[in-house]
């Protein structure tokens, strides 16, 4: 059961890290010179929408 | 249960998959803290040992810093010292400088000592039979604590105990709305010690169990071949190669997390600096 609730946690945080790569592939295309800071501002968010799939995966293996 | 074509053949190998489960809850069962000296109540467990090898090694590295730098003079030389200040002058450039504009130079001291404590403990963490400082939630809890304090009493000193009460609910919303966004800041204020504290825990605790099915897998897979040669044995090492290459992606993986958390918790730190000092929301 874990497992599946796990699963539908993590449907919410690959959309999220699928917008978020999204957003950086085509505002990398568009201005390619950003490209530097983009990718921190993608790595921050990318750590923020994995946090979350974490947690689930954290309270699927303890609860 | 799915069980291995060639196993069924011969009768005698068992599937290796069926002892992960108790493996797994051994795997897990060993992250809770257990003591090394004394109990739980008064003593150390094997995390806080960890952390103090964590504050050894980043002390270690701190004075061995600034003997070479006095002995090369003003420019640096070798990849070590090179290296040590690359990494101070990011957490000052991008992290300082960039966030929190002027009063930069206050906040210094208090961001960079929990980047490279934060930064120690996951790298020591990821070595192979090392425990994270940080893979527990006491540390993280309390590294949340300790940045929660700071920020709210950095705002209270900029503008005064009612001021910052009162600048937690933007300006120029009407009596009885006021209020309501005031009590949802307020709760979205303390929301944030939580975050920041499950956040760091979750991943490092994530990331080693990760690798510590994987190493299971390998393990296990590879147990058949000791016990006697045979073609299923030798399929079944060959599944465990695969079992090691995914492990060693994902320790490459948890190297860049150890980075990311420091770097993530620390910029979230001095973005609520930023913002209990700002005048206007």
């Amino acid at each position: 059961m874990g497992v599946i609730g796990y699963g539908l946690g993590v449907i919410g945080a690959a959309l999220g890290i699928g917008l978020a790569a999204y957003g950086a592939t085509t505002s990398m295309a568009r201005q390619p010179e950003v490209q530097g800071r983009l990718f921190t501002v993608f790595i921050l968010a990318s750590a923020f929408v994995e946090a979350l799939a974490l947690i689930g995966f954290v309270v699927t293996l303890i609860a | 249960m799915r069980t291995h074509p060639l196993v069924r053949e011969k009768g005698t190998v068992v599937n290796p998959l069926d002892k992960l489960p108790e493996e797994m809850d051994e795997l897990v069962n060993s992250f809770s803290s257990t003591p090394v000296v004394g109990d739980l109540n008064v003593g150390v467990t094997q995390y806080s040992f960890w952390m103090c090898v964590a504050i050894i090694v980043l002390l270690a590295v701190i004075f061995t810093f600034k003997k070479k730098q006095a002995e090369d003079g003003v420019v640096p030389k070798g990849r070590f010292v090179n290296g040590v200040e690359f990494l101070v002058e990011y957490c000052r450039d991008d992290l300082c400088k960039a966030l929190l504009g002027d009063t930069w130079r206050k906040h210094f001291p208090f961001i960079a000592t929990m980047f490279f404590f934060i930064l120690c403990n996951n790298i020591v963490g990821v070595i192979p039979g090392c425990k994270p400082g940080t893979g527990c939630i006491g540390t993280t809890a309390a590294l949340a604590l300790v940045s929660f304090v700071y920020f709210i009493v950095v705002g209270m000193k900029s503008k005064g105990v009612i001021g910052y009460i009162k600048s937690l609910a933007p300006a120029g919303v009407a009596f009885p709305m006021n209020a309501l966004v005031w009590v949802i800041e307020v709760f979205s204020t303390f929301l944030r010690l939580v975050t920041l504290a499950v956040r760091l825990f979750c991943n490092l605790f994530a990331g080693h169990v990760v690798l510590g099915t994987f190493a299971i897998l390998a393990s296990l897979f590879f147990e058949p071949l000791l016990q006697g040669v045979s073609a299923a044995a030798l399929g079944q090492a060959g599944a465990s190669v695969f079992w090691v290459a995914i492990l060693m992606v994902i320790y490459a993986v948890e190297l860049l997390v150890a980075a990311i958390q420091a770097y993530v918790f620390t910029l979230l730190s001095a973005v609520y600096i930023q913002l209990a000092e700002a005048d206007e929301h």
